[in-house]
């Protein structure tokens, strides 16, 4: 599993580096301005140019004026007279009052921006000065068909194949043809796919027996899920009375759905087993730091949650310093530099809270909880006080947006990504602290203080070490949650039961079982999800996990010792 | 040398009804590692046993398994006259209230407690949750008390938190906890660590001087004392009796001698915990 | 300590005498002469409240080592149990014309749940006020002492016990009324709850019950069941080697723990008028945690004073700084459980600790004063008393 995720995980990475520029080339090629400009002539126009504008428009997947179309053909489409030149096409727009008013803000189509005055104000308009623009009859249904297939001809693969299944799912013959012809033209092989899809999907409400069935069988083929609905409709019709469907077909129909069925179900297992999966990375990081100071040295650090808003704070502030330094290049690459100081940050926080407080209550732990739990407060409030009270939103950079489609299983950038970096925090602690000198002091003074001391090992400035690392790990966790969630300063306390419970139930210094159990609670909460809800869901494995300490007290991986208490 | 092997067949032979402490056939496992192998175990009544064995000999897991903090993963441990009581599956507060009483390695007394109250906790009546509600102390339990005190030589500073006391003190302590209960069978594991000689050497006396009215086991290390109070030695290895005899013969032993290789000659050497 | 002083010559028992005899007597009497404003009389019967509810926790921390992180849930159970019979006396709705408590209105109901019916009466509220606790407190106490579930991970499984209850009671689907819980709340047995007779009536069965509540732990710690408990605290296992159970004895603690919290809630709930789930997250079994450290915990008065100095401070402190309020509280409780583990009630006697060392400095021959340090310690501490 783990290698599968990694492999997953590199493979998404390349994917990314390799989309990088095809986005940068799609982004100058759509949003040229002569789409909007031929809209404009469209607008005043005689029929047939403007039927042909729409031809053009449709070819070029000009998806960008979609919504201007959609506008025109529902009368959105204003021209506003000016005294001294050419009348302007405008949209509406709202005003920031958001109020009922009369006036209205609007919006160039040509430019898409909005208007302004001689002073370079916004400028409001009488909504009653506006005259709308309204398309003729025939050019209206063109237009209906024009906004559907201009997605068609999207420069954005995954446009083009959206736009085939649901264009194929309205069964209309006219757009039956348009499918086919792009197929003759289409070069992507996942477009082709979809298109065949679509087409097959319009085969099957529009052709005869024969076709259907063909169709029938190539969407089996094609494991296409919203096809199931169709072909249980169809076998519905030809099981009613009165049909002449021949076993044969019939049997054909219920093979179909039976594949696709099972594909679905297929689907459904591996979607949620990978939301699952993702749930548990995200309470694996979270637990990590806790199973350390925790798990290994005892600690109960109630401050562990403030450890973690502070790592997502810090990647707050670097993102806002970035984009200021560097403009929309330092939005883009702010994460990596913001990983390793989130890190160093919580670190230095859980120095010296260690040094301050916690060094004096290692043999009271139930006291250093209780002492932590006061820094929890002091901490909490402070940052309210320093960074307010509101949450603050941290802009995910783009290449952690989106989403890859593995056989209808949409495997989201943000989440691969937090599967893999998991993987690496885990790999990394387990390598820190089985293969490195500082791994052995840390083992030695864990198990046993005095004998670490007698061979000279410092058990104060290990400890401090250790102590440091735990939250460390919190500040990368809070730079995670930064990523799927706004900051606050509540935003530690939201994970700081849940991964208490990973430690206890994964069974006390022990990596495996935090691993275990992360993962475990993860996957189970989003499996019973679907049925309980989200808040059962978590009251049910809360539950769960008080009756499993009655089967395992001492977790999954118990720690054995020979002292009476 | 063939009477010092245990061997099963001897067991049977000697078999007869006044054993206290039977086991037989058990095992235990941790992790996969045998911890107790085949071992079989009898004790007479009234018998001061003392086992000895290298680290990691079982000797610890054989009393926890004895006490039941241990569940064995086989085998049999009965206790009383006709194997009246089998311990295996049996919670530790009722295996010590048929009279089993336990001395641990490290001194385990209630520090935040008198030693008096430590002694008054001890007696072995009123351990329900309600009887210890509406318990009254009798003259017959402040006797008793006193005579522990006496006896582990403790009076003078009964009214002191037991938290106070030296590590020998406490040592004694938990000895005369042991002794307010008035056990059967007493299980007394490293009694001499940490005491200066002379104590040691007192608290040799007073288990000699309980032999016969009870039973006990003593686990330990310190030759000397083992020389002071040993009648019959039971030398563990690898989770089974190696050896068992009296202590002269079984230093000696040969295969003692191998377990303890390295050693002094027909000697376990002290150091080696 | 263990020779018990014969109980008449007890200071405790005169100060709990001393106690009923102001809150009781006193208190009300200058209320009703005008001296004692209402509504604080009503803020102190709120702290009583609490101060019961600091009682529980010193009984299982304090005494038996248990630190539970989910006390507070009973004292929610025991207030939700009496709020249901509060909510059922409002009577109908003069709006609605239902007789409905207003959000199971909302959510459509059109008689009572079958849960909710029995509440109508009031002998049986006020006996699921002892038995829910009690009940649930059994159940839990038992999965998780069988278990020998103890020390901290006791704690974090009480918390987490807390946590999915208050998650539970969020939902309007559990009928205790959500988000919102319980309030409106008009008669209680037939009197009305806005009087200020029944107020004072309250307030003076705070009093009671708090004192019955010190009585009560005060004679368990003189029992030979308090001694074990203490025990227990100390070594377990040597307990368990003695011959006791001590499963039966951590049971019974941890119950009666529950039902002295939850009583505390439903004597709480009619005089602040409100009861939600708030009252159940972690942090407010935390809190009563607190106020047993800062007023000293494994001590009989311990948990009242510190339920009260906290809360004083927190009512003042709120006003007078609210954005700095969490920071003393944090900075407090750090202090306390670094430099006064006894809490302020040990302050006396720290102090008699200091005099004696202080005397026997003296008659010793002159040597330089090094003690600077616990001096400004015991003295700031006791200023803030």
């Amino acid at each position: 599993m783990q290698a599968f995720s990694l492999t997953t995980f590199v493979r998404g990475l390349f994917l990314l580096l390799a989309c990088c520029p095809l986005w940068l080339h799609a982004q100058e090629k759509t949003t040229g301005p002569d789409s909007r400009a031929l809209f404009v002539e469209a607008l005043t126009a005689d029929n047939d140019r403007a039927n042909e504008i729409l031809q053009e428009l449709a070819a070029r997947g000009a998806t960008e004026v979609r919504p201007l179309l959609e506008e025109w053909r529902a009368g959105g489409i204003y021209a506003f007279e000016r005294a001294d030149a050419q009348p302007l096409y405008v949209t509406l727009a709202t005003t920031p009052a958001q109020e009922e008013t009369s006036e209205t803000y609007i919006r160039n189509v040509e430019t898409d921006e909005l208007v302004e005055n001689a002073d370079g104000d916004t400028l409001a308009v009488e909504k009653g000065d506006l005259d709308p623009l309204f398309p003729s009859r025939r050019l209206r249904r063109n237009l209906l068909q024009i906004v559907d297939l201009i997605a068609l001809g999207s420069p954005e693969a995954s446009e083009r194949a959206e736009a085939a299944i649901a264009l194929g799912l309205k069964g209309d013959a006219g757009y039956l043809t348009a499918l086919q012809e792009r197929r003759e033209i289409e070069e992507n092989g996942a477009v082709q796919d979809a298109l065949d899809e679509g087409i097959a999907l319009a085969q099957l409400s529009l052709g005869d027996r024969e076709t259907k069935l063909e169709a029938v069988q190539r969407l089996d083929e094609l494991n296409s899920i919203p096809a199931l609905d169709r072909i249980r409709a169809l076998q519905r019709e030809a099981t009613a009375e009165g049909s002449d469907w021949s076993a044969e077909d019939l049997a054909a129909l219920q093979t179909a759905i039976h594949d696709l069925e099972g594909y679905l179900k297929w689907v459904d297992f591996f979607g949620t087993a990978f939301r699952g999966l993702s749930a548990g990375a995200v309470l694996l990081v979270v637990a990590l730091g806790l199973a350390i100071t925790f798990g290994l040295m005892g600690v109960i650090n109630m401050a562990h949650g403030e450890m973690i808003a502070l790592g997502a704070y810090t990647v707050y502030f670097v993102q806002q310093g970035m984009a200021a330094a560097f403009g929309p290049i330092g939005m883009e690459w702010y994460f990596p530099v913001a990983i390793p100081v989130a890190f160093l940050v919580s670190a230095l926080a859980g120095l010296i809270l260690e040094r301050s407080v916690i060094q004096f209550l290692y043999k009271r732990p139930l006291e250093s909880l209780l002492a932590t739990w006061g820094v929890s407060w002091i901490l909490q409030q402070a940052f309210k006080l320093l960074f307010g009270a509101q949450n603050k939103n941290v802009e995910s950079p783009t290449w952690l947006l989106g989403n890859i489609t593995v056989h209808d299983i949409s495997l989201g950038y943000n989440r691969l990504f937090i599967i893999g970096f998991a993987i690496l925090i885990l790999v990394g602690t387990w390598l820190l602290l089985t293969k490195t000198p500082l791994g052995l002091c840390i083992r030695a003074v864990m198990q046993n203080p005095q004998m670490a001391a007698s061979m000279g090992i410092s058990t104060s400035r290990t400890r401090m070490a250790t102590f440091a690392f735990g939250s460390g790990l919190a500040g990368l966790a809070g730079a995670f949650l930064s990523q799927i969630g706004s900051v606050g300063s509540g935003l530690g306390q939201t994970y700081i039961v849940d991964s208490f419970m990973v430690v206890v139930a994964g069974g006390v210094g022990n990596l495996l079982g935090t691993l275990y159990t992360a993962l475990g609670i993860g996957v189970i909460d989003n499996t019973l999800q679907p049925f309980l809800g989200p808040v059962m869901g978590k009251i049910c494995v809360l539950f769960a996990i008080i009756l499993f300490l009655q089967w395992k007290p001492g977790g999954l991986f118990p720690a054995r010792s020979r002292a009476l208490d | 040398m063939n009477d010092l092997q245990a061997s099963p067949a001897r067991a049977e032979l000697e078999r007869p009804r006044q054993w206290i402490l039977t086991i037989e056939n058990l095992n235990k496992a941790f992790d996969g590692f045998q911890v107790i192998r085949d071992l079989n175990f009898y004790l007479d009544k009234g018998e001061l046993r003392t086992i000895i064995g290298p680290n990691g000999a079982g000797k610890s897991t054989l009393l926890d398994m004895i006490t039941g903090r241990t569940v064995p993963d086989s085998g049999t441990i009965e206790f009383g006259p006709d194997h009246r009581y089998n311990l295996t599956r049996l919670p530790e507060h009722r295996i010590n209230r048929l009279g089993i009483a336990r001395k641990f390695q490290s001194p385990s007394v209630y520090k935040e407690q008198t030693v008096y109250d430590n002694l008054l906790l001890s007696l072995p009546h009123s351990r329900g949750v309600f009887s210890a509600l509406f318990y009254r102390e009798s003259q017959e339990d402040r006797d008793r008390i006193h005579e522990v005190l006496q006896t582990i030589r403790l009076e003078d500073r009964k009214h002191e938190l037991a938290g106070s006391l030296s590590h020998g003190q406490k040592q004694w302590l938990e000895i005369g906890m042991l002794l307010a209960q008035d056990p059967q069978l007493l299980l007394v594991d490293e009694p001499a660590a940490g005491m200066t000689d002379e104590e040691t050497e007192r608290t040799g006396e007073l288990l000699i001087s309980l032999e016969g009215k009870h039973s006990i086991i003593v686990i330990e290390h310190d030759m000397d004392f083992v020389r002071q109070i040993a009648r019959k030695v039971t030398v563990l290895h690898q989770g089974s009796v190696l050896c068992e005899g009296p202590v002269d013969k079984v230093q000696s032993d040969p295969h003692v001698i191998e377990v303890y290789l390295g050693r002094k000659a027909g000697r376990p050497d002290p150091a080696a915990h | 300590m263990s020779t018990l002083t014969p109980a008449s010559k007890d200071k405790n028992l005169w100060a709990i005498a001393v106690f009923v005899l102001i809150g009781a007597i006193l208190l009300p009497l200058l209320n009703m002469g005008g001296v004692v404003a209402e509504f604080q009389l009503n803020t102190w019967g709120k702290y009583l409240c609490y101060a019961t509810l600091a009682v529980s926790v010193n009984l299982l921390w304090g005494y038996t080592g248990l630190l539970s992180l989910g006390q507070a849930l009973f004292f929610a159970l025991g207030g939700y149990a009496f709020g249901m019979y509060l909510m059922l006396m409002i009577g109908e709705d003069p709006n609605y014309h239902t007789r409905l408590p207003d959000f199971m209105d909302f959510m459509g109901y059109q008689e009572l749940p079958w849960h909710w019916q029995p509440f109508e009466h009031a002998w049986f509220a006020v006996a699921a006020v002892v038995l829910v606790p009690g009940i649930f407190a059994l159940i839990f106490g038992f999965l998780a002492f069988r278990a020998r579930i103890k020390g901290v991970y006791f704690s974090i499984i009480t918390q987490t016990l807390t946590y999915a209850a208050a998650l539970l009671f969020f939902r309007n689907e559990f009928t205790f009324g959500g988000n919102n819980g319980f309030t409106d709340f008009k008669e209680m047995f037939g009197l009305n709850l806005h009087a200020v007779s029944t107020q004072r009536g309250l307030f003076i069965a705070s009093v009671l019950y708090l004192a019955a509540c010190l009585l009560f732990n005060w004679w368990l710690t003189r029992t030979k069941f308090g001694k074990v408990q203490q025990a227990i605290r100390d070594s377990e296992n040597r307990v368990r080697f003695s011959g006791y159970d001590t499963l039966q004895y951590k049971m019974l603690i941890f119950t009666a723990a529950a039902i002295i919290g939850g009583v505390g809630g439903a004597l709480y709930v009619p005089q602040v008028g409100i009861i939600n789930p708030n009252e159940m997250m972690p942090v407010k079994s935390l809190e009563a945690v607190v106020w047993v450290a800062v007023g000293g915990r494994g001590r009989l008065w311990g948990p009242v004073i510190g339920a009260i100095l906290v809360n004083a401070i927190k009512s003042w402190a709120t006003v007078q700084f609210p954005n700095y309020w969490l920071i003393m509280l944090g900075a407090l409780f750090l202090f306390v459980v670094l430099f006064l583990p006894g809490g302020v009630a040990s302050i006396p006697e720290q102090f008699r600790h200091w005099r004696k060392k202080m005397d026997a400095r003296r008659q010793a021959p002159a040597e330089p004063m090094k003690a600077a340090e616990p001096v400004a310690e015991v003295e700031t501490a006791k200023s803030s008393t």
